[in-house]
């Protein structure tokens, strides 16, 4: 009993219902959850929706998977109040929703995603520094590079010879804005980049081609190419691997997130609850591992949980 | 009789009915066709007017969407497509490059699919038994049956890349297939009167086929070769350090020919129509007087059905522009402005097809990509127009000329 329909009225009922519901319906919860957002997540979503149907027959997680960006509209018009997003919000979707509720959206990291720069397996290329991606990728190298690499030359590499083919997604896809932001420093791709409708495309691509290098989200990679340990500020090099993502060395790593509508001082309803407990839980971690997505460190979880008031502070 | 008639037997009464039904109902149809049609270049015209008001898109006008503009870290103004540069900067819409792309893509394909296309409509309406010609039609229909997301894909997936490996090979090919054609032609002629006839002319692309396989057994033989003896070993490399021309490997040419393949049939089906409409008696005329079949072909045939023949290639023209799927998947969508046919391109169709969807509607970028599905439309129009206009005259000069079809 937790379809969330637009008017406060309906709203008000059904958390009354909810309430009055919510000791009986303890053990077997039902009722449809209806979620708006990143189509990078869609898989988790449907994947956490599964198990928690196993927990709870009766239940199911609906997923309206339009991107990310169609999440705040839905949360801040309260048309669902979870929305799975691949970015944070902007401060204007963040200010929209303040001004209609009062109060801001709860945000709940709920797994990490990195992007990796991939070449064709058999090249030799041992790391990239930012300024060094952005030389490549860019024609603005906001990140302090002193001109364009156009050659894989100019890498010190003496094979693959030639000119570096680039790939990448297209211009609407979140990785593509993600890797814009972090990897040129907000510049401007070279007309050059090969836009692929999606990340597999891009392995595929560079999978081929000996002089390519492109960018795919981590949980696209196969052994078909190779990826490139960036090095971070320090100089210090760091493989697209698992822990490192966790920790938090890895670059290009972006948090995955849920947003929710809770007031302040309020507990979630029973639906959202059972969901983001589940997500939170050792069970809802091993889905991000199994989908090729990075679980989060335990530390993060609990501290979540407490928040949400699952445990005891 | 009259269809008012009082009397008239049940069952006429019931055909006329039908008749009158049927007809209303084609009509409406008709008519409603012609009005979605205009209704869609009504829904465009509407949606695109905003841009042009400068408070509704700032920033949108000719001169940024169609000439070169500065831009921060480059040294000389270029026209570029990053419709989400966001934040800072602002968006920058250049509709040149994709313009460019379309007609570049288009251009190829033509280059590919009208020699082919024209060659068999001409051997077929010619030269070739009315059985055989038969079986070919559907044939070449059902490569026209084929996706343009297949097609697309095939060329992005499996061409390309092979391509990108075989390039001496495919160079060797370009430079031995028209002496080799040119070749089995002439020993054709050579081989005895006896051996010819036991193959009959329509049939002679038999003779065509060993002769093929030898080339490219040739072709793979002296590709690598070649390319290790001319190009240092490396023909992309020797391109790019010798020339300056890129190679990438969804390029201009993959698209010509992916897109090629998707245009010869309608090019060959129309081609086929004015060629084999021609009145007979021309042809025979001409045959009578002792003229060769290449010259009755070259000299009277083709250009009794030049019309024809040029609107096929306006149709096929016309199709390649508006083609998606298949410039999408076999062109890297790269908004280049450069001539080199082994670069990438980006074409209207592709940029709608991949935008359109995350395009905030009644944004600027949502509606530059509707002005781009205007533009494909207007052109897609007036070159269907066109070429309906000349088959129209065409098919009056054949009636002139005697002759019924």
């Amino acid at each position: 009993m937790t379809r969330v329909h637009r008017s406060p009225f309906w709203a008000a009922l059904l958390i009354l219902a909810v309430l009055f519901a919510g000791p009986a319906a303890a053990k077997h919860r039902s009722g449809t959850l209806d979620t708006v957002g990143s189509d990078t997540m869609a898989g988790l979503m449907l994947r956490w929706g599964e198990r928690l149907a196993r927990q709870h027959p009766g239940m199911r997680v609906q997923l309206q998977a339009s991107g990310s960006a169609s999440a705040p509209p839905a949360l801040t018009a309260g048309t669902t109040l979870l929305g799975p997003m691949s970015r944070p919000m902007t401060e204007a979707e963040h200010q929209a929703f303040v001004d209609r509720y009062g109060y801001p959206p709860r945000e709940v990291v709920v797994a990490r995603d990195a992007l990796v720069v991939v070449v064709h397996r058999h090249n030799p290329l041992p790391s990239l520094s930012r300024p060094q991606l952005d030389a490549i990728f860019s024609e603005t190298y906001r990140c302090g590079a002193a001109g364009g690499i156009v050659r894989w030359a100019s890498l010190g590499l003496e094979r693959p010879a030639g000119r570096i083919v680039l790939h990448g997604r297209n211009a609407v896809s979140g990785t593509h804005g993600l890797f814009r932001r972090e990897a040129l420093c907000g510049g401007r791709f070279r007309p050059s980049v090969s836009e692929h409708p999606g990340s597999a495309a891009v392995v595929a691509a560079v999978a081929e081609d000996p002089q390519a290098i492109g960018y795919a989200g981590l949980n696209h990679l196969t052994p078909s190419v190779r990826p490139v340990p960036l090095r971070d500020a320090e100089g210090v090099r760091r493989a697209p691997v698992p822990a490192a993502v966790r920790r938090g060395d890895y670059p290009l790593a972006r948090d995955l997130r849920l947003y929710v509508n809770l007031p302040p001082g309020e507990s979630l309803p029973a639906a959202e609850r059972a969901f983001i407990e589940l997500v939170l839980s050792a069970e809802g971690q091993a889905i991000v591992e199994e989908l090729g997505f990075v679980s989060l460190p335990e530390a993060v979880l609990s501290r979540q949980r407490r928040q949400l008031g699952f445990e005891p502070r | 009789m009259k269809p008012s008639a009082p009397n008239l037997p049940m069952r006429q009464r019931l055909r006329q009915g039908r008749d009158r039904l049927a007809t209303a109902l084609i009509t409406a149809g008709g008519i409603g066709v012609i009005a979605a049609v205009m209704g869609i270049a009504v829904f465009l015209v509407v949606e695109v007017m905003p841009l042009f008001w400068p408070a509704q898109s700032p920033g949108v006008g000719l001169e940024t969407l169609w000439l070169p503009q500065d831009l921060a870290g480059l040294e000389a103004p270029a026209y570029r497509w990053q419709p989400t540069l966001g934040d800072d900067g602002g968006p920058l819409f250049s509709l040149t490059p994709l313009a460019w792309g379309t007609l570049e893509a288009a251009a190829w394909s033509l280059v590919i699919a009208v020699p082919l296309a024209l060659g068999a409509a001409a051997h077929s309406a010619l030269f070739m038994p009315r059985r055989l010609r038969a079986r070919l039609r559907p044939t070449l229909e059902l490569m026209e049956a084929l996706p343009g997301v297949v097609i697309g894909f095939v060329a992005g997936l499996v061409l390309a890349p092979w391509l990108e490996r075989h390039l001496g090979l495919a160079l060797a090919l370009l430079l031995l297939l028209p002496p080799g054609l040119l070749l089995a032609g002439g020993l054709w002629r050579q081989l005895p009167a006896r051996l010819q006839q036991r193959l009959p002319l329509g049939w002679a692309a038999l003779w065509l086929m060993p002769w093929l396989v030898m080339t490219w057994l040739l072709a793979h033989w002296l590709g690598p070769r070649l390319e290790s003896l001319w190009f240092g070993g490396d023909l992309r490399s020797w391109l790019e350090i010798t020339l300056g021309l890129d190679y990438a490997n969804r390029n201009a040419v993959i698209v010509g020919m992916a897109m090629g393949f998707a245009v010869v049939p309608s090019i060959y089906a129309l081609a086929e129509d004015a060629l084999s409409g021609v009145p007979r008696s021309l042809a025979e005329g001409a045959q009578a007087l002792g003229a060769t079949r290449w010259q009755t072909l070259w000299r009277v045939m083709l250009p009794a059905a030049s019309p024809g023949v040029l609107s096929a290639v306006m149709i096929g023209a016309g199709r390649a522009v508006g083609e998606t799927m298949i410039v999408l998947m076999a062109s890297g969508n790269t908004a280049l402005m450069t001539a080199n046919p082994l670069d990438g391109l980006r074409s209207l169709a592709a940029s709608i097809a991949i935008e359109l969807p995350e395009a905030a509607p009644g944004g600027t970028h949502y509606r530059l990509l509707l002005l781009a599905a205007l533009l494909l439309f207007a052109f897609t129009f007036l070159v269907n127009t066109l070429a309906e206009v000349v088959r129209t005259r065409l098919r009056r000069r054949y009636r002139r000329l005697g002759g019924p079809s």
